[in-house]
């Protein structure tokens, strides 16, 4: 890999790591708030109103930054590498457009949700929340299916090989999807949950039922997302990537590996134990109506999780950009040789994202923190 | 299939106004975008000197309109990026070349649009005005800077800059595109396999996803920072970025100046005078001197685009024009006749001349590529055979086509202008400053529109419409005026269209959801813009 493959390949790790993290978040929020916002309406409690209010302001101010990111991670992409972006627009062209058609849902109608708060019936404005949280995974829905062709370019291979239009169609049977999927959905609603538990035992603005609820959403899901995640790398990987497989977890068994990730999955394993156990004694002690402080460490853990989950899959085919087999395809056949890279522009433009993760952190921690939930 | 038939032709037809649509949709939330944080900043300024709450109740207001427009551009920008490499993947060639460095330098802009913009949202109020009107200047420039950069990328459309002579040599009556900074040959051989895909089906897109293709193709553009040297690029920037701050500007008045009409109350009309004076000011200098610059760089850049803006099926003589156009009132404006004439230059020199003459051996590229599969050369062996004087006339007889339209559409951008400026010169003699003579000549034009505050709205509506007007129908002409080409004098649209067949399913249902996002979006800030204005007693 020249420096400016790896300069664009560890820009677009960056970004999806970033990417995959707040999506996370405003995908668990969503469906949570949309509950909460079904259960004040059906049972009259006004409780899940206020608390369906504070989980969904923390979850438009992360929404925002999270879709910049998404739109780094496209111009990162075409810019860098070309050629791969030119094959996913055509070949993944439907899923792309199920994504895109979802963004254009989402957000405005996370607007709408705001605007009609209590100026139009609970029943439309339940069913609204209810889209709102539908629509955003259809995100994920789409694109996942991008990450699934570099896992295991099922339809890319189909295209490659002459037949674009029936792999147009075929990109839906890519084997690999469904296990990606049901992982991404568990993930965004075990780290929601778990988000929720960190939320409302801020200090000052603790509220033990919040906590409880949210720390029995987290470790729910996190038990089937494990369970997913499980048969993920055992039954997908295994079989269709294999050296994602064998860099990830084979080469604890001894396989050779093009990148050592070993050491990411034991830290995962560590993290999801460490969430299995503070997430119960938090659901546990929250039962007596006492916020224990770990509560607040549930969410950076959950995140934690998720991201070294995307590095592992992500980078597990380093240094090709699309698995094959126990080899890949490298970098060098899709990264941009047409122009010279201005390497001084892309260091300025990496510096200016840790500067504005900075601010935004520093932002969102005293802003939504302190102000926003209050 | 000739040379001058595309099989992708229905493609274009199907999605140009899809794209159409969704750059327009995107264009309404930017120019509030860049015209907001200028009110915004007069309001924080007034209260700044004035310590009246009013003025900072004001800014709050609009600042929440502004955050909900900031969701809709982006998600509307979203749909335009992913539109632009979804629908026209060919494009993605200009992305990775001429459009690298703009883009690449625009995620900063974005990134720091956005947490300047939350930065200054929750600390407003909370800090000294003057603190706010630097985090609200911080946020804009960068938005302004995001504007210039997204103009360069689209100016390099109009005016390939770095290609030199290479659009000439196909079409002698357009200039150089500057000192050359792609390689000639494999230039030219990029457009001859564009051309011979478009007439097979295959698009650009199609060659740039074979897996090693940059690699074995190399080097085409050497300088990544063509586009943002491209004479084209600064007075696009400058003239599209001004008129969408005056009607995000005149928006913000308009609902002011109703509110002061409705309620007559005197607060609104203190609120109104507060913005106006850069309404006033920036409609009086865009269209005169920042338009100026952007029409000498059609005359120079684009000479078809400046012959069907004026309507020239034939050379013509016209003074006013030509010293607008020239600095001379005895020169001539070009018409397609003169172009005609000079395509006829080229003499009987074929594609296949020009391929030599370069040293492009099509056969050998294909090979060389990997491009057998996609590529039928055989079907191809009369393209080499084909008149370059012909390909010549072919483009012009596209570009006259839309001659009725371009022309039109210019002229009426021209009238909604100058209404709007006229507009603009009662404003600024009736409402801010008094000068005698003119003063009491503006407020005789005012009486014609009633009540003095009803005078006051219908005048800013003629500056906001005339000006959106002027903006869209602007847009147009710089649009249709460079076809037939997606980059002017390059590539035709149906070369860098996607091979994706669009279903009539698949299009009703962009619509619809591109006319929601639209619709919806606007009644959200609509909402938002009515919310009852508190005073603090």
């Amino acid at each position: 890999m020249s420096p400016a493959e790896f300069l664009g390949y560890v820009g677009l790790g960056l970004s999806v790591s970033l990417h995959i993290m707040l999506v996370t978040i405003t995908l668990g929020l969503g469906v949570i708030t949309a509950a909460w916002r079904y259960l004040a309406y059906s049972r009259g409690d006004t409780w899940y109103e206020s608390a369906a209010r504070r989980a969904f302001r923390v979850m438009v101010a992360t929404e925002l930054f999270s879709g910049v990111w998404g739109t780094i991670i496209t111009v990162f992409l075409a810019g860098f590498f070309p050629g791969l972006t030119a094959l996913a627009t055509d070949v993944i062209f439907l899923p792309i457009a199920i994504a895109i058609a979802s963004i254009l849902i989402r957000i405005p109608s996370i607007g709408i949700f705001w605007y009609t708060w209590g100026r139009v019936s609970d029943r439309v404005h339940v069913l609204i929340g209810f889209i709102m949280a539908a629509a955003g995974f259809g995100v994920p829905l789409g694109f996942r299916y991008i990450f699934a062709e570099t896992v295991y370019p099922y339809a890319a291979g189909m295209a490659l090989q002459g037949q674009v239009e029936q792999a147009r169609l075929a990109v839906f049977s890519n084997p690999v999807y469904p296990y990606l999927m049901l992982h991404t959905v568990f993930a965004a609603l075990s780290v929601g949950g778990f988000m929720v538990a960190s939320l409302f035992a801020i200090r000052g603005q603790e509220d033990a039922r919040a906590v409880r609820t949210g720390a029995l959403l987290g470790l729910v899901f996190l038990v089937l997302q494990a369970i997913a995640g499980a048969a993920y790398l055992f039954i997908a990987l295994a079989s269709y990537a294999p050296i994602i497989y064998d860099n990830v977890f084979g080469v604890l068994l001894g396989a050779s590996a093009t990148i050592n990730l070993a050491p990411v999955f034991l830290l995962k394993m560590v993290v999801v134990l460490a969430l299995l156990v503070f997430g119960y004694l938090t659901f546990v002690n929250s039962g007596k109506g006492a916020v224990p402080s770990y509560a607040r460490y549930l969410a950076p853990l959950a995140l934690l999780a998720v991201v070294l989950g995307e590095v592992m899959n992500d980078g597990g085919k380093y240094p090709y950009m699309v698995a094959l087999g126990k080899e890949g395809l490298p970098t060098s056949l899709f990264f941009n040789a047409y122009m010279p890279i201005p390497m001084g522009a892309v260091y300025v433009i990496l510096a200016f994202f840790i500067t504005a993760i900075v601010i935004f952190t520093v932002a969102f921690y005293y802003a939504i923190f302190k102000k926003f939930v209050e | 299939m000739s040379i001058f038939e595309h099989m992708l032709d229905g493609q274009v037809q199907v999605y140009l106004p899809l794209s159409a649509l969704g750059i327009y949709l995107h264009a309404v939330f930017i120019s509030i975008t860049f015209g907001f944080p200028v009110a915004i900043a007069m309001l924080l300024w007034k209260y700044h000197k004035s310590g009246e709450p009013l003025y900072l109740d004001a800014a709050k207001l609009m600042t929440s309109v502004l955050m909900v427009n900031f969701a809709l551009g982006a998600v509307t920008g979203t749909l335009v990026e992913f539109g632009l490499v979804q629908i026209w993947p060919g494009t993605i060639f200009a992305i990775a070349t001429s459009a690298f460095t703009p883009l690449t330098l625009e995620l900063i802009a974005f990134i720091m649009e956005i947490v300047l913009l939350v930065l200054f949202y929750v600390t407003l109020g909370k800090i000294r005005p003057v603190v706010s009107i630097g985090a609200l200047a911080a946020y804009a420039a960068f938005a302004y800077l995001s504007g210039v950069l997204i103009m360069a990328v689209n100016s390099w459309m109009q005016a390939p800059w770095g290609t030199g002579p290479v659009a000439k040599e196909l079409y002698p009556f357009l200039p150089e595109y500057g000192p050359l900074a792609a390689d000639v040959q494999k230039l030219v051989a990029v457009k001859a396999l564009a051309l011979v895909g478009a007439a097979q089906g295959v698009p650009v897109s199609t060659i740039l996803q074979m897996p090693g293709i940059s690699e074995k193709l190399g080097e085409v553009f050497s300088d990544p920072w063509v586009a943002l040297t491209n004479p084209y690029a600064w007075p696009s920037a400058l003239h599209n970025i001004t008129a969408g701050v005056i009607i995000g500007l005149a928006i913000g008045a308009a609902g002011w100046a109703y509110r002061y009409w409705r309620t007559k109350d005197e607060k609104y009309l203190k609120i109104f005078k507060a913005v106006i004076p850069p309404l006033v000011i920036l409609m009086l200098i865009q269209p005169t001197v920042f338009g100026h610059f952007m029409g000498e760089a059609v005359v120079e850049y684009n000479p078809t685009k400046f012959a069907l803006m004026e309507g020239a099926a034939a050379t013509y003589y016209n003074p006013i024009v030509a010293l607008v156009a020239y600095g001379d009132p005895n020169k001539p404006i070009v018409g397609f006749d003169q172009f005609y004439k000079q395509c006829n230059q080229l003499g009987s020199t074929t594609v296949g001349d020009l391929l030599k003459q370069v040293g492009v051996d099509l056969n050998t590229v294909v090979q060389s590529l990997g491009l057998s599969g996609q590529l039928k050369l055989s079907q191809a062996a009369s393209l080499l055979d084909v008149k370059l004087a012909d390909v010549c006339k072919a483009d012009l007889q596209k570009a006259e086509a839309k001659m009725e339209l371009v022309h039109y559409a210019y002229y009426t951008k021209i009238a909604g202008g100058v209404v709007a400026f006229a507009a603009a010169l009662v404003l600024l003699f009736s409402a801010w400053i008094r000068v005698p003579g003119l003063t009491p000549l503006a407020e005789k034009i005012m009486s014609i529109f009633g009540p003095r505050e009803r005078a006051l709205f219908v005048l800013t509506l003629i500056v906001l419409i005339g000006a959106a007007l002027a903006a869209a129908l602007g847009w147009a002409v710089r649009e249709v005026g460079r076809k037939p080409w997606t980059v002017y004098g390059l590539l035709y649209p149906e070369e860098v269209v996607t091979p994706v067949p669009a279903t009539p399913g698949f299009l009703a249902f962009a619509y619809l959801v591109i006319l929601a996002v639209g619709i919806g979006g606007l009644v959200a800030m609509y909402i938002v813009a009515t919310r009852r204005l508190l005073v603090r007693k």
